[in-house]
C-alpha cells in the first residue's frame, strides 16, 4: 500500500486480507445453525410435547443473548474449551460456535414454519401409497419444506455474515479488523475506510437476498408451493 | 401414562446432556505433562503468542503498508521471543479482553502497554516495570476548556478506552455518568476522531498516544496525572516464562537497548 492509500488500494486491501475469514467465519457458523435448526425444527414438529419444550428453550436461550457476549464466553469465557486445538485457533472455533449455536436458534423457527407450510396432504398422500413415517418426511416432505426455507434461510446468512465482524474483538483477523487496521494507520482515511467496508458488507449480502430471497419467493408462487 | 415417561425420560436426557456439558471440558483439557513448563510449550510450538490492543501508537501499531506489527512493545516481545528462540506472533484483541484472554490460555502474555494495578495483579502476574508515562487530557487545539484537578470534568463530556486506569479514575469522580456525560470508547482511533468531531470535549489517555495523534489532528494537553509504571503480564502459575521476561527488560537496561528503544519510539 502506498503512502497515502486511494479508495481502490483500500478496496482490494480488505478484501484480500479480510475477506476470507469472514466468508468462511459465515459459511461455517451457518452449516452448524443449519444441523441444530433442523434438529430442533423436528423436535418440535414431530417430538412430544416435553421435547418440544427442550427446544423451544433453547431458542429463548440463545435469541436472548447478544452474540458479542457469546463470542466472549466461547472464546475466553470457559476455560478448557478447545484445549485440543492451537492457542490461537480457540477463540475461531469460539467464533463459530458462538456463530453458530445462535442461528441454530433462528433457523429452527425457519425450518419449522417450512415444514408446517408443506400441505399435510402430502404426508397423508404419502402414508396411503404405503410409505412409512420417516420415509414420507424423507422424500415427500423435506425436499418440499428445503425449498420453502431457502428464501428466510438467504435472510439468516445476510444475519450471519454481518454479525461474524465481531469476531474483531477476539483477534481475527477479518474485513472489520482490517478496515479498523487501515483507519489506525492513517486516521484521516478512517470513514473512508469504514464506508468502505460497508460497502462491502452491503455487497456480499443484497444480491444474496435478492436472488435467493425475493426471486425465489416468486418463483415458488409460480410452483404453487408455500401457504399450503 | 405415555406423557409420564415422556416427562422422566425428558428429565433423565437433561441430566445425561448436563452431565456430558460438565465432564466435557475436562477431558478436553490434556493432562499436563510433569516437568512440562509453559516455556516447553512454546519452544515446542515454535511462537510466542502475545497479546495487545491496536492501536495505541507509538506502543502497539499494526502498519498496514508493511503488513508488519511495530511499536515499542513490539520490539520488547521480539526481544523475548528471540531469547527463547522462538518467532513472535503477536494477536489484536480488545483490551478489556486481554486478561481473559491470557487466563484462558489464548494468549501467553500481555503486552499492551498496562499498567501495574492492584486489581490486574490479582488476576495475573507482572513483570518488572519498563517505562513510566503521564496520562493527560488532552482537547481540541482550538479549545478554552482548562482545569485544575480531575474532578472539574464533570461538567463535561469526556471520553476514555475500555478497561484502562483512566476509566477508573473517571468514574470515580462525581458528577460523570458513564454513556451520559463519560464516553467509553474499546478503540482509541475512534475516540480521537470523535473528539476532533467535537462529540467529546476531552479525552484522558497516555502522553505518548497524544504525541502520535496530535499529527493527525490539532490537540494539546491541558492537564497531567502521573500514572503507574507499566509492564508485561502473564500467568502466576508460569514463573519460568515471567523469569525469562524479566531478564530480557533488566539486560537490556543493562546493556542501554532500552535507552536506544526509548530514542526509537518516544522522541
Amino acid at each position: 500500500m502506498s503512502n497515502t492509500p486511494n479508495i481502490q488500494t483500500i478496496f482490494f486491501y480488505i478484501l484480500s486480507e479480510g475477506l476470507f475469514a469472514t466468508l468462511a467465519l459465515t459459511a461455517l457458523g451457518l452449516l452448524i445453525g443449519f444441523a441444530i435448526g433442523l434438529l430442533l425444527a423436528l423436535m418440535r414438529v414431530y417430538g412430544p410435547t416435553e421435547i418440544g419444550w427442550f427446544a423451544s428453550g433453547y431458542e429463548k436461550i440463545f435469541r436472548g443473548i447478544p452474540v458479542l457476549v457469546l463470542i466472549f464466553i466461547f472464546s475466553f469465557g470457559i476455560p478448557g474449551l478447545f484445549s485440543y486445538l492451537e492457542p490461537l485457533e480457540r477463540p475461531i472455533a469460539g467464533v463459530i460456535l458462538a456463530l453458530g449455536l445462535r442461528s441454530g436458534a433462528y433457523q429452527s423457527q425457519i425450518f419449522r414454519g417450512a415444514i408446517l407450510s408443506v400441505n399435510p396432504g402430502q404426508m397423508e398422500a404419502a402414508r396411503a401409497i404405503g410409505m412409512n413415517g420417516f420415509q414420507s418426511f424423507r422424500h415427500i416432505v423435506f425436499p418440499q419444506a428445503l425449498r420453502l426455507a431457502v428464501p428466510s434461510w438467504s435472510n439468516e446468512y445476510a444475519v450471519v455474515i454481518k454479525d461474524s465482524s465481531f469476531a474483531y474483538g477476539v483477534g481475527i483477523v477479518e474485513m472489520t479488523r482490517v478496515a479498523f487496521d487501515i483507519a489506525a494507520n492513517f486516521p484521516v482515511l478512517m470513514p473512508l475506510s469504514m464506508a468502505i467496508v460497508a460497502i462491502l458488507y452491503l455487497i456480499f449480502t443484497y444480491p444474496v437476498t435478492k436472488l435467493f430471497g425475493e426471486r425465489q419467493t416468486k418463483k415458488l408462487k409460480d410452483f404453487g408451493m408455500g401457504g399450503g | 401414562m405415555k406423557r409420564e415417561m415422556a416427562v422422566i425420560g425428558f428429565v433423565a436426557c437433561l441430566a445425561v446432556g448436563l452431565g456430558i456439558g460438565w465432564l466435557i471440558p475436562g477431558l478436553l483439557t490434556p493432562a499436563s505433562t510433569p516437568g512440562q513448563t509453559l516455556v516447553d510449550e512454546i519452544q515446542a510450538r515454535g511462537e510466542l503468542i502475545v497479546g495487545t490492543d491496536a492501536p495505541w501508537p507509538p506502543f502497539e501499531l499494526f502498519n498496514v503498508t508493511t503488513s508488519t506489527w511495530e511499536g515499542f512493545d513490539i520490539d520488547l516481545s521480539q526481544m523475548i521471543a528471540d531469547e527463547l528462540g522462538v518467532t513472535l506472533t503477536m494477536t489484536n484483541i480488545l483490551f478489556d479482553e486481554l486478561i481473559g484472554a491470557c487466563k484462558a490460555g489464548t494468549i501467553d502474555m500481555i503486552a499492551a502497554a498496562m499498567m501495574v494495578r492492584h486489581s490486574r495483579a490479582q488476576e495475573l502476574a507482572h513483570s518488572v516495570t519498563y517505562i513510566r508515562v503521564n496520562e493527560v487530557i488532552v482537547v481540541k487545539g482550538n479549545s478554552t476548556l482548562s482545569i485544575t484537578s480531575l474532578n472539574e470534568l464533570n461538567t463535561t463530556v469526556v471520553g476514555c478506552q475500555a478497561g484502562t486506569t483512566q476509566y477508573d479514575a473517571l468514574v470515580a469522580i462525581p458528577g460523570l455518568t458513564e454513556g451520559v456525560n463519560l464516553k467509553v470508547y474499546p478503540k482509541a482511533d475512534i475516540m480521537m476522531a470523535e473528539l476532533d468531531n467535537g462529540v467529546i470535549d476531552a479525552a484522558f489517555v497516555d502522553e505518548p498516544v497524544v504525541t502520535v495523534w496530535s499529527k493527525t489532528y490539532s490537540q494539546k494537553i491541558i492537564f497531567i496525572v502521573p500514572a503507574e509504571p507499566m509492564a508485561m503480564w502473564s500467568r502466576w502459575e508460569e514463573p519460568e516464562l515471567m523469569m525469562v521476561i524479566n531478564k530480557v527488560i533488566l539486560e537490556s537496561y543493562r546493556d542501554g537497548v532500552m535507552d536506544d528503544l526509548y530514542t526509537k519510539w518516544f522522541s
